[in-house]
């Protein structure tokens, strides 16, 4: 046995070529079982409120009873104005909706804010607005944030509670329901002189832009084409979106939490819902649009996959989603299904959590803000998942480096064809030579290609939405003739240089997985999910090489891989996905460009400066062995 | 003549038999909360149910320590401003209009606590924050927080370990700050705290054994906390219900078998080996005793003998003034005896001591120190010469 470790290990083509092979395989193999085992019980967690001071479901809730007669009372008044101004409610949210390319009229007209503004004033709440406008991919969007605020009446006003109720839904219908519940709230708790905290109510026109132009503006990052906000309160400790847009009694409700580039609020508040609205309301809660879980491995299993979905492309989800980037936790609670519960449960939840809120010392800080849920009540951690997108990532960082390694031995090809037949004296003489490496041309090279990911990158954020599908699609004709053309270049020279030496294939495809690995591996810790994501769909690449043998398997076997590749390119695999899903691409890219310029995500950067030059080196090296 | 000594000796002797029977004549109570924050609610309860019960049985506020870290009344959570009740009916406002908290706030600390018990204070600490307990007080001294393995958490910020605890009790002793101790506490795993005391006279209670936690009783949903711990509350349920007056003769014994594992959810303890006649004389000590306020009187006894007492301390002092009068006597002989020898030994008895003081440090000997620091130099380089000188010849 130890004599055979000594022969492979005195064995450069094992060491430098086998081995690295074996260990990025078992990297990717055991990454990817590592995620599958995560919903089994003894992987995964149960939640269990950390923090002492939240004490979720111990106060008795009073909003019941009169309180629905003022709702009503609201209600209609809303709904006066609404249908004096616009007939059709429906014709009005299309309108919303359909993207025409210009200035988008949003439905909340000064004489809705005008009433909204009354109420509250009535209340006995400070009332101020907020007018905003924001471009981007040639759709202008603007409205208006109308908000009040409670000042705790024995608070010091150093912090603050937020209750968002949006006159749209994250699925953009009417939440007339949702908004009229936030006004008689603000009513019945204006005369609680329990609060410790300020509570503001913010009336946002929809759930995309509303809350990031105020929140923004309340920490004065705000672009110049949104208005400062004349009225503030303090540190903002947490934040409940109100959603009911449904005209029925609901069944459930449901619990979105993710936030802007995967970012996630406190595991706690998550726990507070649900234990607020499961155990003293009765209300069961749901999260993922998993409606019917049972809690087998399958369901769980979706549910997460669900989660690192929207925390990969780390889109909005809601209203709530731009609370995270200033490390305000917060979630929607959105009403589904057909049942029992009414306005006033939905009112008593909310309740009894700001009350919980309230009851917060300090910031939400005692549970994870790195986890991945898997049912109302079951969780794993960072430390648990992290391995999985950790082993993808290395697995590129260890062919870099073997790579790095291989290149350094002289004469590389030759030993590697001719392993073994030589004695072995003579190969240790050879191998321990130093060869020296040939870096400026890979490079340049690999530097150049991370650089030119730019460009699509400033062009799927800058031009106007009409252009995205034709865009996307010329991206993917660009990905079929630039690796073969740079490939061209390279091995023929073209009078321009001389042709690559096979050290130098090496070299490029060392840096390009070295970058991918730093990248990957970095990502992990801040956003698992992408990483994970990125990583799965650029594992081929650890295995692109420049091919040898005889010519017409040489070429079929390139041919044949450089279409698979193709594939798995950036664009194609956005075009499978929006097929799949069966959403327009140029909706998607829009939403992209949106959330690249209103909600400072970062998808895209990933996507353009990582995920696309290591693929074009992938294609590069492998388009090389054709010619 | 003969009939004064005669009735003088029969008034010593009642006054010994009031002695031996080992009466106390103050009592003084301290109450120690120990955590802070809203949800501690509970804790601050606690505390103010005994605050009120004590007060209840006549001990006057002059005499209890009342230390709350926190101020739950005023806090704007709380939805009856002003008040603090330690049960969900809210039928007894704890905080009502006749409260009187000594330390407060970030004055609960584990030093004040210990500076307190072994008067450790500076003179202008004022009479409110003193323990001024002697050696005829019972004292009550009741805890309550979060706790540990031999330790009690103090605010979030420290904790009082059961060694340090001991240590203050044996330190009262030894001060005389204590007739008889009752030591109760209310935290998780309670017992372990008094697992240490080494002093006598003390009688110590808690909660939970090692490794149990204490449990809240009740929450009240208006205020939306917990108000209660369950040991407190059994303990309050047979002080308010059964220790209806000072005169009530109901024992220790009595209140520690009240103790009911399954209302209470944690096992109880008791410890007695302290205590100067063990368990059967420490049932016998009334509740009162240590709960309410007595008013006897001890007149200062001339044939007591126990410690602490007046002949005693009078002895001791003899015994002393004794011994340094021997010693004088000593000391005196010598240098008589000195005097007379002092043609051939005065060189051994009165040499003046060599002055000690501030020396320069090259006063003596630099010139030879310099030579040597030279030489050492010297040798250094000429290796180092050689050294490089050899090592470019081989190579």
């Amino acid at each position: 046995m130890p004599a055979a470790i000594r022969n492979l290990r005195s064995n450069p083509h094992f060491l430098f070529v086998r081995l690295p092979k074996l260990l990025s395989l078992l990297c990717i193999v055991v990454g990817v079982a590592w995620l599958l085992l995560l919903p089994l019980n003894e992987y995964s967690r149960r939640t269990y409120i950390s923090e002492n001071a939240l004490l979720p479901g111990q106060v008795h809730a009073y909003f019941t009873g009169s309180e629905q007669n003022i709702f009503r009372g609201y209600k209609k008044e809303l709904e006066g104005i609404l249908n004096d101004e616009t007939k059709d409610r429906a014709e009005v949210t299309a309108g919303y909706v359909s993207r025409g390319g210009h200035a988008e009229q949003l439905l909340i007209l000064d004489r809705v804010s005008d009433k909204v503004q009354s109420i509250f004033e009535e209340a006995g709440l400070k009332f101020a607005r907020q007018k905003y406008e924001y471009n981007s991919a040639g759709i202008t969007h603007q409205g208006e944030n109308s908000y009040a605020i409670i000042h705790a009446p024995r608070g010091d006003a150093t912090e603050a509670i937020v209750l968002v109720a949006p006159w749209l839904t994250a699925d953009d219908k009417l939440n007339l329901n949702g908004v009229t519940l936030a006004l008689t709230l603000a009513r019945y708790f204006k005369r609680w002189s329990l609060w410790s905290k300020d509570i503001i109510f913010l009336i946002t026109p929809d759930s995309k832009t509303g809350t990031q132009a105020w929140i923004d503006a309340y920490h004065d990052m705000h672009p110049a084409s949104v208005q400062p906000l004349p009225l503030k309160s303090g540190a903002l400790q947490g934040a409940l979106v109100i959603e009911y847009p449904l005209e029925h009694r609901f069944q459930t409700l449901h619990i979105v939490y993710d936030g802007v580039n995967g970012q996630l609020p406190n595991l706690d508040l998550f726990n507070t819902a649900v234990s607020i609205a499961g155990g003293q309301m009765g209300i069961g809660a749901n999260l993922q649009e998993m409606w019917n879980h049972d809690d087998s491995y399958e369901n769980r299993l979706q549910t997460m996959v669900r989660g690192m979905t929207k925390q990969g492309l780390g889109y909005a989800t809601g209203a709530h989603s731009s609370f995270m980037p200033y490390h305000i936790d917060a979630i929607t609670l959105q009403t589904k299904g057909e049942g029992w519960e009414d306005e006033m449960a939905l009112g008593r939840t909310i309740e009894s959590l700001c009350r919980s809120l309230n009851n917060l010392l300090e910031h939400l800080h005692q549970s994870f803000f790195f986890y991945l849920l898997m049912q109302s009540n079951r969780f794993v951690s960072i430390g648990t998942y992290l391995p999985s997108a950790m082993l993808l990532a290395g697995n590129f960082t260890i062919m870099a480096i073997a790579l790095w390694m291989r290149t350094g031995y002289y004469p590389e090809t030759k030993s590697v064809q001719t392993k073994g037949e030589k004695a072995p004296a003579e190969e240790k003489a050879k191998t321990s030579n130093i060869a020296e490496r040939k870096l400026a041309l890979p490079l340049s090279l690999v530097v150049g290609l991370h650089l030119l990911g730019l460009v699509p990158l400033w062009v799927f954020n800058n031009v106007s939405h009409q252009y995205f599908t034709t865009i996307t699609f010329v991206v993917l004709g660009v990905d079929i003739i630039l690796p073969l053309s740079l490939a061209a270049i390279l091995s023929n020279g073209l009078g321009l240089s001389k042709p690559l030496i096979p050290q130098q294939y090496h070299l490029i495809k060392s840096f390009s997985l070295l970058l991918l690995g730093l990248s990957l591996s970095t990502l992990a810790t801040l956003n698992f999910s992408l990483s994970f994501m990125i990583g799965l769909l650029c594992t081929p690449l650890s295995f692109m090489t420049r091919l040898q043998g005889a010519a017409p398997a040489r070429l079929a076997t390139s041919g044949l891989g450089l279409a698979l590749l193709n594939l798995l390119s950036p664009p194609t695999v956005l075009l499978g996905v929006c097929w799949y899903t069966g959403v327009s691409v140029e909706t998607v890219l829009t939403e992209a460009a949106f959330g690249w310029d209103v909600w400072g995500m970062w998808t895209q950067v990933v996507v353009w400066c990582v995920w696309w030059p290591a693929w074009l080196i992938g294609g590069v090296l492998l388009g090389s062995s054709i010619f | 003549m003969a009939l004064l000594s005669r009735f003088l000796q029969a008034f010593a002797l009642l006054l010994l038999a009031i002695a031996v029977s080992a009466e106390h004549t103050s009592n003084w109570a301290v109450l120690v909360s120990t955590s802070r924050f809203w949800f501690n609610y509970r804790h601050l309860a606690n505390v103010l149910s005994l605050y009120r019960t004590v007060k209840r049985l006549g001990i006057p506020d002059s005499q209890i320590i009342l230390m709350l870290p926190d101020d739950m009344a005023c806090n704007p959570r709380n939805a009856f401003p002003g008040t603090v009740y330690s049960n969900a009916d809210r039928a007894v406002d704890l905080y009502g209009d006749n409260i009187e908290v000594d330390y407060r706030g970030y004055e609960v600390t584990v030093e004040n606590f210990i500076r307190l018990l072994t008067d450790r204070l500076d003179e202008d600490v004022p009479r409110s924050k003193r323990l001024g307990s002697d050696s005829g007080s019972n004292v009550l001294v009741y805890m309550t927080g979060h706790g540990g393995d031999q330790f009690l958490k103090f605010q979030d910020a420290e904790e009082i370990g059961a060694w340090d605890l001991a240590h203050a009790f044996e330190q009262m002793w030894e001060k005389k700050r204590y007739h008889e101790l009752l030591f109760m506490i209310d935290t998780c795993q309670a017992n372990t705290m008094y697992t240490h005391f080494y002093s006598p006279n003390i009688i110590a209670t808690g909660s939970s054994e090692i490794d149990q936690s204490s449990y809240s009783h009740h929450a009240d949903n208006d205020v939306g906390v917990a108000v209660i711990d369950r040991w407190t509350y059994y303990v309050l349920e047979f002080l308010e219900t059964q220790v209806t007056s000072v005169t009530s003769k109901l024992n220790l014994g009595d209140l520690f078998d009240s103790y009911d594992e399954s209302k209470i959810h944690s096992q109880p303890g008791v410890r007695w080996d302290l205590f100067t006649g063990q368990e059967q004389e420490g049932r016998l000590r009334t509740v009162v005793d240590f709960f309410g306020n007595v008013q006897n009187v001890e007149v200062e006894n001339a044939n007591a003998t126990e410690p602490g007492s007046l002949k005693e301390d009078l002895a001791e002092i003899a015994r002393l003034v004794e011994k340094w009068q021997k010693r004088d006597e000593e000391y005196a002989d010598v240098l008589a005896r000195n005097d007379t020898d002092e043609s051939h030994s005065s060189s051994l008895h009165l040499k003046p001591k060599s002055k000690v003081g501030p020396t320069k440090m090259t006063e003596d000997g630099s010139w030879g120190k310099r030579l040597v620091g030279l030489a050492v130099v010297g040798v250094c380089s000429a290796i180092w010469i050689a050294g490089s000188v050899l090592g470019r010849k081989s190579g």
